[in-house]
């Protein structure tokens, strides 16, 4: 689903965030809080036309909150602020399925168990393109058929305890691309999922996304699927953007700590790394990321960073440009080397 | 073989019909670790299960230290426990919900009566300090701690029971990516330190590649030949 | 894991299959279990003039065979069951059979029309929740739920027959006698039966499906549709259960209005001891919630097809209800004030000179028929109802413990419970051994165990499938210490709150059976004695009914808004997902509970 077979993404790192015109999706700081807590607190973005973006965060970096505000699908209590504009337009309730729709996390179980499959993707259709019920049933089925399931009018009446994973998976990413929207989002789609099923997955998605020309959202704390599918990255910590940029340069230069880190920490992925090569210790960030209820004065990050100096206690960070489209949060940023292999190498405990 | 920490021979695992695991061999050699990968589903589990006795498997042969363990009955195969301990995925589940994080650790030193109340709660102390816990945290619940660090904690209990083989079942996976280098760097400098053995169950090609010495792939309750 | 859960499947089954035999057994047996000599009843009754001399007994008991022995009585009585023949009456001498079809065709009538009123107030409370989509009913439906029919059937005879004169109160004449008996015994159900649904609906809502549905467009209508027909399917069982219960709260409401149905003959047959009425009618209760649960299960096979098959069926845990901490407390503490005050009192003192007298400050809750002291009454009352239910509730929980650790068992034995109402049982116990507290407290005990026990199952299987507790094996740990030291622990704090819990609906059951006359009795000052006797005096002396009648209503609101704050520390504030599942699962059981008992 990467860049080169369509040409729209070929010219999107290049892209400079001065051209608006093929925003589909626009989100300008948004701030979400329950109870006095700030989950997510002032993230400003945009999704164009046919791109993939990744969100990449781990636990408690605001992430699920973010995806439910694109689709207008915010837990009750929960209180917002900034704007979500899908084609210049707030109300997205009224747009969803039309023009954005969501994967959810762990689509395993994700389908109603009460429901034949098929009537489920009919459902959508009815509710949003507004056709017969004999049409829609149509429409699943080819919807079905289209995700590469075999047999698709027998299984269209079948019950999803009698879908393989795999298949449920495949249903699920059916339903949420039959109306055609033109944003996608999807929940940490891979999530859970051994390496053979989040591949299966990650190409249907991909296939579908395609074939219905839509733009993806895609939620992961997986760098290497980042690396592989996203033509964008945003990267969050703590509710807040650490850098956003276009994947290529991000991920071969991040600017900010936390992103480095994160890249410095994964397993060299050499295709036979020499037999010693497992004695070496894993450069690794120390301590884990904060809750939103106990978030640290100043930068969130700075407690874990190996370059926090007392600036980053005190203030927390603005947003400065790396370079055209590449946007990090970190007071130190033109400071932070990379890779930042000894940057993040601990002692022994 | 016979000089093998672990050798485990041609294991079957069954659930009424269903083979889980068939006719499954390997050997761990005492200080190495041997990466077992493979879908899920693919008996995995089954194996762990079974090598660690907690599920008696239907076929086949389980020897550690030298002893065949399958043929021992349950009371003469407890004393010999604490020399294999695993380690979970879920961070959260493997420890009691109810139960101090100081307690969780004491435990297995209580079970074994090694516990002496003089020097008892400083070896506990010991133990969180090995594995970078601050000892302060003893005074913890799971639900209070992170789930790295909650980890690090199911890590000091089972080296509670000076284990001479860890299984690790999937112990990084359902941690957040920027806690699980830390956490294989511990498993590293504890395998150097302490010479442990390590059977490591893991989905991550690439930390597989990483960490173990060897590797074997399991598909369908069979071993495949990588 | 199959075999296991088919063996526990097949071991429930069995013991349904003997707990059902046993309680055929029992209604069969009755006469030889009920110890008394039945031939001087049937003596009173056929001929009040003539002498109670051994040969004239002698003869009576030869008459009715009940020398024979308890196995021949048994074969006798089945066989005759085979042929249709259910003997005959003792008092009247007359077929049974005739009877209990008559009385069968006028409770059928009652509880088909409160099935009516039922499914009215069910929708009406589950209407707001769908369209609002979030939220449940509240505490409002709670406490429908939790007022006991009697109290009910009370309350709508006194306000709408007495006071305003709007419908006949007594008998079974027209259509307009029906209107208040089917409210009385249709307004619990359907609280109940709506609060199932309503609370089930946002657990539903929560769930992952919802997103994908309307993450891909499908209307508000639409999805709210579909979650009615996802949380339906389970619940039609409790909906079976619902019904059983109806069959329960008849006898009560039957009596109430003289309502010449089933329950009203069951309970008259048990008080002048004629057996073998009384074995036909509690028969054909029993039959009646059979054939309501056989509906239920058909029902469900029906909605469900194909699907039925999927584990993932199960719904997922309710919200309970959170009413305001104060709630629980201050009714807690009007009620400890008034009976502690009553406990001062002295509620045995019969004065003639000042029988029915209203509140004053010498009777702040005025006098009875007697002349003796509501307010005293009332308090004294409350220690025994309360004295009694505790010692209930001990027992069951010390039962359910033991029996935590036999799923099998606990679950067949708990579906034979659940098709018994207490006052049926109640009926039985007090046909064999003669109305008194001990009486009503073994009836009471025999239902309420049940439910505690298929808490401590769950808990139990929890624990045991739990990953830490694996750990303690592979530390090498003894069964012994994983006993002691882990699932006690874990299953006994949760099951004690639990039955501490129910001990209001255990009181109000036991009062149940004192307002039938099963109970405690006269002149023992226990609750639902107190409101069925001032019944006779109602016109002229509302408080002395009132009174009781507010203290149980008060002990209905206790057990509705305390639930909620059963659950114990267990999971604490950070847990995550898993500890509050857990803990919610444990709310929900004890909700269930709660409103199965009352």
């Amino acid at each position: 689903m990467k860049s080169q077979s369509e040409p729209t993404s070929d010219v999107t790192p290049d892209v400079t965030s001065d051209v608006t015109s093929d925003v589909l999706l626009s989100v300008r700081d948004l701030r979400i809080a329950f109870d006095g807590v700030a989950a997510v607190r002032g993230l400003s973005f945009d999704v164009r036309e046919r791109e993939v973006l990744a969100v990449v965060g781990e636990s408690g970096a605001g992430k699920s909150l973010t995806t439910r505000a694109l689709l207008g699908m915010l837990p009750k209590g929960a209180t917002t602020s900034g704007t979500v504009r899908l084609r210049g337009e707030t109300d997205i309730a009224a747009q969803r399925g039309r023009r954005i729709a969501l994967v959810p996390q762990d689509a395993l179980s994700a389908l109603s168990p009460v429901h034949p499959v098929g009537d489920q993707l009919a459902a959508a259709v009815r509710s949003v393109a507004g056709v017969s019920r004999k049409e829609a049933r149509a429409r699943a089925v080819s919807a079905l058929d289209r995700v590469g399931i075999p047999d698709a009018v027998r299984k269209a009446r079948a019950y999803p305890h009698e879908y393989s994973g795999g298949m449920r998976q495949r249903a699920v990413i059916a339903m949420a691309t039959i109306n055609e929207p033109d944003v996608v989002v999807a929940d940490e789609p891979t999530t859970a999922l051994d390496a053979e099923l989040q591949e299966q997955v990650l190409r249907v998605l991909g296939e579908q996304r395609e074939a219905v020309g839509a733009a993806l959202v895609l939620v992961t704390h997986d760098l290497g699927v980042v690396r592989e599918h996203a033509d964008r990255v945003l990267v969050m910590y703590a509710g807040r953007q650490v850098e956003q940029g276009p994947t290529e340069r991000v991920l071969a230069r991040p600017r900010a700590p936390y992103t480095a880190g994160l890249l410095a920490s994964l397993p060299p992925d050499a295709p036979e790394s020499e037999p010693g090569a497992r004695r070496r210790r894993l450069p690794s960030i120390p301590g884990s990321p904060p809750t939103p209820d106990a978030l640290p004065p100043g930068c969130a990050f700075a407690p874990r960073c190996p370059l926090a100096e007392d600036h980053c206690h005190q203030e927390e960070p603005g947003s400065w440009t790396a370079d055209a489209g590449h946007d990090v949060s970190c007071h130190r940023w033109d400071e932070v080397p990379y890779p930042a292999t000894e940057l993040f190498l601990e002692q022994p405990v | 073989m016979s000089d093998a920490l672990l050798d485990v021979r041609d294991l079957v695992v069954r659930y009424g019909t269903v083979t889980a695991v068939d006719h499954v061999s390997f050997t761990v050699d005492a200080g190495e670790t041997l990466a077992l990968n493979g879908p899920s589903g693919c008996g995995k589990s089954s194996t762990v299960a079974a090598v660690l006795q907690l599920r008696r498997p239907e076929g086949g042969e389980v020897r550690f230290e030298g002893r065949e363990l399958t043929t021992l009955a349950e009371r003469e195969l407890r004393p010999l426990r604490p020399r294999m301990q695993p380690v979970f995925q879920d961070p959260y589940g493997s420890l009691s919900p109810r139960h101090r994080i100081r307690d969780a650790v004491a435990e297995p030193l209580k079970v074994q009566g090694r516990w002496n109340p003089a020097d008892g709660p400083a070896r506990v102390a010991e133990l969180l300090d090995r594995v970078g816990l601050d000892p302060a945290y003893g005074d913890r619940f799971p639900h209070e701690l992170s789930g790295g660090q909650c980890q690090r904690a199911g890590i000091a209990r089972a080296l509670a029971s000076e284990p001479r083989l860890l299984v690790l079942d999937e112990p990084v996976s359902a941690l957040d990516p920027s806690i699980r280098a830390g956490v294989l760097n511990l498993l590293t400098d504890l395998q150097d330190e302490l010479g442990l053995a390590y059977l490591f169950i893991c989905h991550d090609r690439a930390v597989v590649r990483h960490f173990a010495d060897r590797a074997i792939e399991m598909r369908a309750g069979r071993l495949v030949t990588a | 894991m199959k075999p296991v859960v088919r063996k526990s499947v097949s071991q429930a089954g069995l013991t349904r299959f003997v707990c059902l035999i046993a309680v055929l057994a029992t209604v069969g047996l009755l006469p030889w279990l009920s110890g008394r000599d039945p031939a001087l009843t049937v003596l009173r009754a056929r001929s009040a003039e003539q002498e109670a001399t051994p040969e004239a007994l002698a003869a009576i008991r030869e008459d009715l065979g009940l020398d024979a022995g308890p196995l021949s009585l048994l074969g006798d009585w089945a066989s005759g069951l085979l042929r249709g023949d259910l003997g005959t009456s003792w008092v009247s001498g007359t077929d049974v059979l005739p009877s209990v079809v008559s009385g069968v065709q006028v409770s059928l009538g009652l509880m088909g029309a409160a099935f009516a009123v039922a499914v009215l107030l069910a929708c009406a409370l589950v209407a707001p929740v769908l369209v609002r989509g979030r939220g449940s009913t509240g505490a409002f439906a709670a406490m429908l739920a939790a007022v006991p029919e009697f109290l009910l059937a009370t309350v709508a005879l006194l306000v709408c027959g007495v006071w305003l004169g709007w419908l006949p109160t007594s008998g079974w004449a027209g259509p307009e006698y029906m209107v208040l008996p089917a409210i009385a015994l249709g307004v619990p159900a359907g609280g109940l039966l709506g609060r199932l649904v309503a609370d089930a609906l946002p657990a539903v809502l929560d769930e992952r499906w919802v997103e994908l549905w309307r993450g891909a467009g499908v209307s508000r209508a639409r999805v709210s549709a579909a979650a009615l027909r996802r949380v339906l399917p389970p619940l039609v069982p409790q909906f079976g259960m619902a019904a059983v219960g109806l069959t329960g709260g008849a006898v009560a409401v039957e009596t109430v209005f003289a309502v010449p149905g089933i329950g009203r003959t069951a309970l008259g047959a048990a008080k002048s001891q004629d057996l073998p009425l009384l074995q036909g009618s509690v028969l054909a209760l029993l039959a009646l919630g059979l054939v309501a649960g056989a509906l239920a299960a058909l029902g469900r096979r029906r909605l469900l097809g194909p699907a039925l098959r999927d584990a993932g069926l199960t719904l997922p845990a309710a919200h309970p209800v959170r009413a305001h901490p104060a709630v629980p407390l201050i009714l807690a503490v009007v009620l400890m004030v008034t009976i502690g005050w009553g406990l001062l009192r002295d509620p045995y003192t019969v004065d003639t000179t000042a029988r029915l007298l209203p509140p004053s400050w010498a009777h702040p809750l005025g006098t009875d028929g007697l002349g003796r002291d509501v307010l005293a009454r009332l308090g004294h009352g409350a220690a025994s109802t309360v004295g009694t239910a505790a010692a209930v509730c001990a027992f069951s929980l010390l039962l359910s413990l033991a029996l935590g650790f036999l799923p099998g068992v606990a679950a067949g034995a708990a579906d034979i419970a659940n098709a018994l109402p207490p006052v049926i049982v109640g009926i039985l116990v007090a046909a064999a051994a003669g109305p008194g507290t001990g009486g009503a407290a073994l009836a009471v005990a025999l239902i309420s165990w049940p439910a505690l026990s298929a808490h401590a199952a769950a808990l139990v299987q929890e624990v045991r499938a739990s990953m830490f507790l694996t750990a303690q094996r592979a530390i090498g740990a003894s069964p012994l210490w994983i006993l002691t030291r882990h699932v006690l622990p874990s299953v006994a704090a949760p099951v004690t709150r639990h039955a501490i819990l129910r001990l209001p609906g255990i009181a109000l059951a036991l009062a149940a059976l004192g307002f039938l006359g099963l109970g405690a009795q006269p002149p023992a000052p226990e609750w639902g004695l107190l409101l069925d006797e001032s019944r006779a005096y109602v016109e002229r002396a509302p408080w002395a009914a009132l009174a009781p009648a507010v203290a149980l209503a008060l002990l209905a609101g206790l057990a509705v808004s305390g639930a909620a704050y059963a659950q114990g520390r267990t999971g604490g504030r950070r847990t995550g997902e898993a500890g509050r599942a857990r803990i919610t699962k444990e709310e929900a059981s004890v909700e269930v509970a709660v409103r199965a008992d009352v």
